[in-house]
C-alpha cells in the first residue's frame, strides 16, 4: 500500500540490515566525553539458550559435568569441571559469577527470558508485553557515533523473533526488538561492501531539510521577545546538532570501507556446519572490532527451546536437537551431551577471547582484551529455570575489572544446587527459596566504566560490588 | 473553643483556627451542613471588592503600619527563636526588609504569612510567645495587603512567558486533530519532564535535543504515511464464520470421529449433544435453537473465505453461538490478517434476557503463541461494546481496528523459512471475542452469536478521507508544480495555524523539487516535504510574539491557540482560527461562546481527562507494585477503572457546573459497577460512570478518598499514611511541605519492634526524632486520617485484628477524627485555602508556566470572584478564559 522503500527514516532501512547507524541518541545515556583518539572500549555479549547442565551433588556427573566451578578457599581458587576446562588457559583473563539473576524474570518460564537477559525488564510470562533498552544499545547509544556502526546484532535465528521468543538480545530504546543478522556473508557484506548509495540520497535529502528549517526558525525568531528567542535558541541548537551527526554519517559514507582478510572464515557456513558457523560470528566480531567499525557487538545462539536452525548448533559435539539435550539429562550419556555441548560453547568463547588477547592495541594500550568487556551466558541455569544465570565475563583490565575470580553472590544457593537435577516444570513453578542478587547491578557497573552516566539500569540502581 | 477570626484581607488563605470546633458529641452534624458553615466563614467572600490592579498610581509600602504594629509582635513573639539567639529552621525575623515592593525578602515573607494564616507559628507548646487573634489578624492584614501590593509592582517587572512547545500528549492530539487519525503517534519521544506541581505543559521544562528533534521528524513522516495511500486499492481479505455452516461441518465432524472410534476407546473431541443436558451448556458451545441441539466449540483454524467482502447482513440463523460470561471465541486466522489499513470485525450478537442489572459487552483481543511455552496477548478493541439489543432483533457490533497500531506477531512471515523449523504453529494469529458480561444468578444473561465476520484492509471510501484532505482533487492535479503548491500552501496554514507568505510556500516548494527526483511518485516526495513542515517551530511551538512597546495583551490568534492547548489539549479548529484572524475572539461575549463551544466539544473530554491527571499526579500509580496475592482483585480492568473515576468525577462537575467543594466531599458519587462493588455501594450495574447518590456514611463522596488516590499513596501492600498526607498537601491544599533534609534516618524495619508496630505508630516513633519532627508534625497527621483505607482504597475498621486508629493532631492542635473529620475540618475551615489552590492549580494548566509571586493578585482576584459567585467549575474555566492573566503575555 505504502512505498516503505521511500521512507527518510534511516533507522528503519539500517535495521532492516541489523545494524543501527550512528545517530544521536546520546542524550539518554550521555557518554563522558569520549575522546576519539583514546583506545575504543568494546563490549560483547553472546547469550545462549536453555541453560546449562546442573546435576546434583550426589549424582556421579557431578563432578565433571556440572557446569558452575567447585569453589576453593579463595575466589582465585577454583576448579574447573570438564565443562568449562578449555578455559583453563585463560583462568587469568576470565570472571564466572553465580547467584545472580534478574529479579522479575525468576518465576518466569524459561522458554520466554532470552528477551530480557540484556534489558532486565518485567517482561512477564503472558499477556500484554513491554521491554525495555538492553545494556549493549545503552552503551552503543551512548559511544555508538564513535564507529561506522553503533552496534553489530547478530542471532542464529535471524530477525527479531517474537514477544516472549525473541531470537534478537538487543532491544533499542523504546524497547523494540533489533533484528539480528544471522548469514556469515550478509555480515561480512554489510560490514566491509557497503555501497551506501541509498544512505547517501537519505542524508542529502535530511541535509536539505534541515537548511530549510533553519531558514525558517531565524525568521520565526525575529518575531520573538528576548527571553522566547532564547527558549527558540535550543531547538535551533537542536537541529544544528543533528546536522553535525548527519556530516558525521556522511563522513562514514565517504569513507572507503576497510579492507580485511576474511579468507580463514568460512564465510559460507549455515548453522548446520555448528563449529564453522560459530567461529564465523566471532570471526566477523573480531574484523569488525578490529577495523573499528564497531564496538558493540551482540550474539545470540538461539531462540529459547526447540524446532528452529539453532537446534543444529549441536552438531558441533555430534548431537542433533540441541534443545533436547536439556530435556535428556536423565538418559545414558545425558549430563556429558549437555555438558560437551556447553563446552563447546565455551571453547568457541574462549578461541575468540585469545584472539583478541594476541592483538595488541594499535596505539600500545595493552591488548585488544584489554579494553573488550566481553560476556557469555544464559538467562537459565538448570532446566527451563530463569535463576542463577551463569555467565562468564572475559577481559576489561583497562575498563577496570579485575579477573581471575569465581565471583559468587546471593545467599542460601552457595554450592549451586537450588534447581540441580530437575527435568520437569516443578523448578520454574516454585518458589525462590535463597537470595540471588539482579543482574542488573552488574549492568550498572558495565555502563559506568563504557562512560554511561548512569546509577541505574531497568529500576535497580547501584553498581555490583566486587567486580 | 476559640472564636474563628475573619480577616478581611484580600490575600488571606483560610481562616486561622486554633483547636476548632469539634463537638463531643456523637450526633455530629452532617458534612453538608460543614459546607454550608464553611462557606458563611469564607473571608474571600465577605471580601469588598477592593480597587486592585487598575489604579494608575504606583503603590508603596507601608512601612508605617509594620513599625507600629508588626515590629513589636516580631519582637515579642518571635525573636527569640528566629533572631541572634537562636535561628530556628535557619529563620530571623530580624533580617526581614520590610519593604515587600522592593526588597529581597518576598518568599520569606510569604512563609511568615503562611505560617500565621495556618495558625503554625508560634508553637502550641511555646505558652510565653503565643500571639492573642487580635494580634494576630493586624499582622496578617498588614502582610497580606502588602504582599499584594508587591504581586502587582513585580507583576510588570517579571517576564512571563507561556512559549514553549508543545507537550508530548498536546503534540500528539495536535497531529491527531490535524491528519483526522485517531492513532498514538508519539509511543518514540522520551518521557516528560513533570513540573514540580506535576504539571507536564510547563513552559520551563519543555526542553528540546537533537534526538527529540529527529524523532519528530521520524513521527511525522510515519504519521503521513499513515494518513495516506499510493497506488490502486488494496484487495480486501475477509473470513466469515456462520454458526449454521459451523454446526453442519462440527456435527459431521463429530459423527466421523464417533465412527472410527467405534468398538474402541471413547472418542475424543465435542459431540453432538441435546438442549436438554445443561451440563454440556456450561462451556462455550453452539446451538441449533430450532432443532434443539448442541455442540460444543473448540479452537479451530480459519482461512479466508475466497471472493467475499466485508459489509454482508446474511439472514438470520436459529444457529448461534453461545456465550456464557467471560467466555471468549477464540479464532485462529493463520497468518492471513494484513499488514496495514483497519481490520474490521462485525460480530452480529443479541441478548437472551433485558435484565436492567446485567450487562454484556464484547472486547476483542489478539494473541499469539510464539513458542510452546510462550505467548502473549493485548486487547485491540478501544472499549468494550455492549451489547443491547434481544436475541430477536440482534445487533451488528463493529470493530475498526488500525492494524499498525495493534502488537502482531513478527512471526507470521516466516512460514518455511529455514528459521521456524517445522514448528508452523508460531506462525498463527488468534483473534478472541470476549462477552465482558457482570451476568449471574438464575437468570444468567448470556449472549447469542450467529455471524463473525473479519475483513480487511476496510475503506470507508477510497481515497481515504484522511488521504482527500492532502491530496485534495484539484484542476492542477496534473501539473505537479502548481500542484504540489497549492497542497503546501494549504498544509503549512493548516498545520501552522496562521496565513502563509508566498515566500514560505516556495521555499517548501524547493525542497519538493530537489526530492522530487529521487522518489517514483509525486506523493512519496511530497510526503516527506510536509513531514518537515511538521518538524517546523511553527507547528511544534505554542509562538507568542514578542510585545510591541509595552502592550501586554496576546493577539487573538495567539489566543486562539491557548484556548484551543487549555481546553482541547491541541490546535484551534477553523472556526477559532477565523474569529481570531477577523479580530473578534477577544470580545468577552464571543469568548464566552467559544468556551461553551469548546467545552461541549467531544475534544474537551481530553481537559478532564489530562488536566485531573497532573492535577492530582495520577502517574504516581505507576510507581506502586501492588501486592497481587494480598489483592487478587486487582487486574488491568480495575486499575483502568480506579483512574477514570477521577476524571468521570471531574467531568460530572464540570458538566453540571456544580461546586469545586464537591471534590472534598459531595453526596454523590460517580461510579460504575466495579467501583460500586470496591465501595460496597448497592445497585449499580455495567461498565458506565454514572452518578450515584450516596450517604455519608459510605465514607465515600468527593475525590479524596477514591481508590486511585489511596492505590498511589500506598506500598502497595498497606497504607502509607505520610504519601498521603503529603498528597493532600500538595495537590489538594497546595501547601507543599519542605522536602526533607538530606541524612535522615530511614525507618529501620529490621527492627523487630518496629516492625510489630502499626503504620501510625511507626509514623508517631520517628516523629519522635528531633530531626524528623518539624516537618512530620505538619505531614503526618493529615496522613493518619485515613488510616481506614487499604492499600486500594477498600474501607476497612480493623489492622492485623486491631481497632483502626485514624485520629490525629494537626500542628495547630486541630483533632482530625478519621476520614470524616478530616472532611469535616476541610469544608469548615479550609474551603478558602481549597478555592484558591483549585484556582492557581487550573490557572497554571491553562497558562501553561508556573505562576510566580506577581501572579498572586490575579489568582486572588480570581478566587474572590469564584467564591462569590458560588464555586462553580464550569465558571471557573470562564473565569480564567476572560481573566486579564489569560489574555496577557
Amino acid at each position: 500500500m505504502k512505498n516503505n522503500k521511500l521512507s527518510i527514516n534511516r533507522r528503519n532501512f539500517l535495521y532492516g540490515s541489523g545494524v543501527a547507524l550512528a545517530l544521536p541518541w546520546m542524550e539518554t545515556f550521555a557518554a563522558k566525553n569520549a575522546a576519539s583518539n583514546s583506545t575504543p572500549k568494546r563490549f560483547m555479549a553472546v547469550h545462549h539458550p536453555d541453560g546449562v547442565g546442573l546435576p546434583l551433588k550426589k549424582d556421579p556427573a557431578w563432578h565433571d559435568w556440572s557446569w558452575f566451578p567447585e569453589p576453593g578457599k579463595t575466589e582465585r581458587d577454583f576448579r574447573l569441571t570438564k565443562v568449562l576446562d578449555v578455559l583453563e588457559p585463560l583462568r587469568n583473563d576470565i570472571c564466572i559469577y553465580s547467584g545472580l539473576s534478574h529479579p522479575a524474570a525468576r518465576t518466569v518460564h524459561g522458554h520466554s527470558n532470552a528477551d530480557q537477559f540484556l534489558t532486565g525488564a518485567a517482561i512477564g510470562g503472558s499477556g500484554p508485553y513491554k521491554n525495555s533498552i538492553s545494556v549493549d544499545q545503552a552503551i552503543a547509544d551512548a559511544n555508538g557515533d564513535e564507529t561506522r556502526h553503533s552496534s553489530l546484532v547478530m542471532c542464529t535465528n535471524g530477525g527479531t523473533g517474537a514477544p516472549r521468543g525473541t531470537y534478537t538480545i538487543s532491544f533499542n530504546r523504546t524497547g523494540r526488538a533489533i533484528p539480528g543478522l544471522n548469514n556469515p556473508k550478509q555480515i561480512f557484506d554489510m560490514l566491509f561492501k557497503t555501497s551506501g548509495k541509498d544512505a547517501a540520497a537519505k542524508l542529502s535529502r535530511s541535509k536539505s531539510a534541515l537548511d530549510l528549517l533553519i531558514a525558517n526558525t531565524k525568521s520565526l525568531g525575529r518575531k520573538l521577545s528576548k527571553h522566547d528567542q532564547q527558549t527558540l535558541q535550543q531547538y535551533m541548537d537542536s537541529v544544528r546538532d543533528t546536522e553535525v551527526k548527519l556530516i558525521k554519517a556522511q563522513k562514514w559514507l565517504n569513507t572507503p570501507v576497510p579492507n580485511v582478510n576474511a579468507s580463514h572464515l568460512k564465510l559460507d557456513s549455515e548453522p548446520k556446519d555448528a563449529r564453522s558457523y560459530i567461529q564465523a560470528i566471532y570471526g566477523l566480531t573480531y574484523l569488525a572490532f578490529l577495523s573499528d567499525s564497531t564496538r558493540v557487538a551482540t550474539y545470540n545462539y538461539g531462540r529459547e527451546n526447540g524446532g528452529g536452525v539453532h537446534d543444529l548448533l549441536s552438531n558441533a559435539i555430534g548431537q542433533g536437537n540441541a534443545h533436547g539435550l536439556t530435556h535428556a539429562v536423565k538418559k545414558p550419556n545425558g549430563w556429558k551431551n549437555l555438558g560437551s555441548y556447553n563446552r563447546f560453547q565455551a571453547e568457541e568463547f574462549g578461541r575468540f577471547i585469545q584472539k583478541i588477547k594476541d592483538t595488541p592495541e594499535p596505539n600500545g594500550n595493552g591488548t585488544m582484551l584489554d579494553n573488550t568487556f566481553a560476556m557469555h551466558g544464559s538467562a537459565s541455569s538448570s532446566f527451563h529455570l530463569s535463576r542463577n544465570y551463569p555467565i562468564i565475563s572475559a577481559g576489561g583490565k583497562n575498563l577496570g575489572f579485575n579477573n581471575g575470580r569465581y565471583l559468587k553472590f546471593g545467599k542460601g544457593n552457595e554450592d549451586n544446587q537450588a534447581g540441580a537435577g530437575i527435568v520437569t516444570d516443578v523448578g520454574w513453578r516454585g518458589e525462590v527459596k535463597h537470595q540471588e542478587d539482579p543482574l542488573q547491578h552488574l549492568f550498572v557497573t558495565i555502563l559506568q566504566r563504557f562512560g554511561v552516566e548512569t546509577d541505574e539500569f531497568a529500576g535497580y540502581k547501584g553498581g555490583l560490588d566486587r567486580v | 473553643m476559640k472564636k474563628f477570626l475573619s480577616i478581611l484581607c484580600l490575600a488571606t488563605l483560610s481562616g486561622f483556627t486554633q483547636a476548632q470546633t469539634t463537638p463531643t458529641s456523637n450526633e455530629l452534624p452532617p458534612l453538608s451542613k460543614a459546607k454550608e458553615v464553611g462557606r458563611s466563614k469564607s473571608s474571600y467572600i465577605k471580601l469588598k471588592e477592593e480597587k486592585v490592579s487598575t489604579s494608575s498610581k504606583v503603590p508603596k509600602a507601608n512601612l508605617e503600619s509594620f513599625n507600629k504594629i508588626v515590629a513589636p509582635i516580631l519582637k515579642k513573639n518571635c525573636l527569640d527563636c528566629h533572631g541572634p539567639k537562636k535561628a530556628k529552621g535557619k529563620f530571623r525575623v530580624d533580617k526581614l526588609n520590610p519593604d515587600l515592593l522592593s526588597g529581597p525578602h518576598i518568599n520569606e515573607w510569604v512563609e511568615v504569612y503562611e505560617v500565621l494564616s495556618n495558625a503554625e507559628m508560634p508553637p502550641d507548646d511555646e505558652p510565653d510567645y503565643h500571639l492573642g487573634d487580635k494580634e494576630r489578624s493586624a499582622f496578617v492584614d498588614w502582610l497580606g495587603t502588602e504582599m499584594n501590593k508587591a504581586s502587582l509592582v513585580r507583576r510588570n517587572e517579571t517576564a512571563h512567558s507561556s512559549f514553549r512547545r508543545m507537550a508530548k500528549y498536546e503534540y500528539n492530539y495536535a497531529l491527531q486533530d490535524l491528519l483526522g487519525l485517531k492513532y498514538n503517534f508519539v509511543e518514540k519521544l522520551p518521557t516528560e519532564n513533570t513540573s514540580e506541581e506535576g504539571f507536564k505543559n510547563s513552559s520551563e521544562l519543555l526542553q528540546m535535543t537533537a534526538m527529540q528533534f529527529e524523532t519528530y521528524r521520524e513521527i511525522g513522516l510515519e504519521a503521513l504515511q499513515k494518513a495516506t495511500v499510493i497506488g490502486n486499492k488494496p484487495a480486501e481479505v475477509a473470513f466469515v464464520i456462520n454458526m449454521k455452516d459451523e454446526m453442519v461441518r462440527r456435527s459431521k465432524a463429530a459423527e466421523a470421529a464417533a465412527k472410527k472410534a467405534k468398538g474402541k476407546k471413547k472418542s475424543k473431541g465435542p459431540k453432538v449433544f441435546d438442549i436438554s443436558d445443561k451440563g454440556s451448556q456450561k462451556r462455550l458451545h453452539i446451538l441449533d435453537t430450532k432443532a434443539g441441539k448442541g455442540i460444543q466449540w473448540t479452537e479451530d483454524k480459519y482461512a479466508p473465505v475466497k471472493g467475499a467482502v466485508g459489509g454482508k447482513t446474511p439472514p438470520l440463523s436459529p444457529v448461534v453461538m453461545v456465550m456464557n460470561k467471560n467466555e471468549s471465541i477464540k479464532l485462529n486466522l493463520g497468518n492471513k490478517i494484513p499488514d496495514e489499513g483497519i481490520l474490521r470485525v462485525r460480530v452480529r450478537a443479541g441478548r437472551t434476557n433485558v435484565d436492567p442489572k446485567q450487562f454484556a459487552s464484547l472486547r476483542l483481543i489478539i494473541s499469539a503463541r510464539t513458542s510452546n511455552n510462550a505467548n502473549f496477548e493485548a486487547v485491540i478493541s478501544e472499549r468494550d461494546m455492549p451489547v443491547t439489543a434481544s436475541v430477536k432483533k440482534p445487533q451488528f457490533i463493529e470493530f475498526l481496528v488500525p492494524l499498525t497500531e495493534i502488537p502482531r506477531n513478527p512471526l507470521r512471515h516466516e512460514f518455511g523459512k529455514k528459521t521456524m523449523g517445522k514448528d508452523a504453529r508460531m506462525i498463527n494469529e488468534f483473534l478472541s471475542i470476549k462477552n465482558v458480561s457482570n451476568a449471574g444468578g438464575k437468570d444468567a444473561l448470556k449472549l447469542h452469536v450467529d455471524y463473525i465476520e473479519i475483513s480487511g484492509p476496510y475503506f470507508k471510501e477510497w481515497p481515504p478521507k484522511t488521504h482527500a484532505a492532502i491530496f485534495r482533487d484539484s484542476k492542477n492535479k496534473n501539473n505537479e508544480a502548481a500542484y504540489s503548491r497549492e497542497i503546501l500552501r494549504r498544509f503549512m496554514g493548516k498545520a501552522w495555524r496562521r496565513p502563509v507568505s508566498s515566500a514560505e510556500v516556495e521555499s517548501y516548494s524547493g525542497l519538493f523539487n530537489k526530492y522530487r527526483p529521487q522518489f517514483k511518485t509525486f506523493e512519496g516526495a511530497m510526503l516527506e516535504v510536509l513531514a518537515t513542515v511538521l518538524a517546523s517551530p511553527d507547528f511544534l511551538y505554542i509562538a507568542e510574539k514578542a510585545e510591541v512597546k509595552g502592550k501586554q495583551q496576546i493577539t487573538d490568534m495567539e489566543l486562539a491557540m491557548r484556548m484551543a492547548v487549555f481546553l482541547w489539549s491541541s490546535v484551534p479548529d477553523n472556526e477559532l482560527l477565523i474569529l481570531a484572524h477577523k479580530g473578534k475572539l477577544s470580545d468577552p461575549k464571543t469568548l464566552a461562546a467559544q468556551t461553551k463551544r469548546m467545552l461541549a466539544d467531544s475534544r474537551a473530554k481530553r481537559f478532564s481527562q489530562k488536566f485531573v491527571e497532573q492535577w492530582l499526579g495520577l502517574d504516581k500509580i505507576e510507581n506502586v507494585n501492588i501486592d497481587k496475592k494480598k489483592f487478587r482483585g486487582y487486574n488491568a480492568d480495575f486499575k483502568n477503572a480506579i483512574m477514570e473515576e477521577p476524571v468521570a468525577f471531574f467531568s460530572e462537575v464540570l458538566k453540571r457546573n456544580n461546586s469545586i467543594i464537591d471534590f472534598i466531599h459531595s453526596d454523590y458519587a460517580v461510579i460504575n459497577e466495579q467501583l460500586a462493588h470496591h465501595y460496597r455501594i448497592t445497585n449499580v450495574y455495567g461498565p458506565d460512570f454514572r452518578k450515584v447518590a450516596i450517604q455519608d456514611k459510605s465514607n465515600r463522596g468527593g475525590i479524596l478518598t477514591s481508590a486511585a488516590i489511596m492505590t498511589m499513596n500506598s506500598t502497595g501492600v498497606d497504607s502509607h499514611p505520610l504519601k498521603r498526607g503529603i498528597w493532600l498537601l500538595e495537590h489538594i491544599l497546595h501547601d507543599p511541605p519542605p522536602p526533607p533534609p538530606p541524612n535522615v534516618p530511614q525507618v529501620d524495619l529490621t527492627d523487630p519492634k518496629i516492625l510489630q508496630m502499626t503504620q501510625k505508630e511507626r509514623m508517631a516513633d520517628h516523629r519522635n526524632n528531633a530531626a524528623c519532627r518539624s516537618c512530620h508534625t505538619k505531614i503526618d497527621p493529615w496522613g493518619v486520617a485515613f488510616e481506614n483505607y487499604d492499600a486500594i482504597g477498600s474501607f476497612r475498621t480493623k489492622i492485623k485484628n486491631k481497632e483502626v486508629d485514624a485520629t490525629s493532631v494537626l500542628f495547630n492542635s486541630q483533632k482530625l477524627d478519621g476520614i470524616e473529620g478530616l472532611k469535616r475540618y476541610l469544608l469548615t475551615d479550609r474551603q478558602d485555602q481549597f478555592a484558591r489552590a483549585m484556582v492557581h492549580k487550573l490557572t497554571t494548566y491553562a497558562l501553561g508556566r508556573p505562576l510566580s509571586f506577581s501572579d498572586r493578585a490575579d489568582i486572588d482576584k480570581m478566587t474572590a470572584k469564584l467564591r462569590k459567585s458560588g464555586d462553580r467549575l464550569g465558571d471557573l474555566v470562564h473565569l480564567i478564559v476572560q481573566s486579564s492573566i489569560f489574555h496577557s503575555k
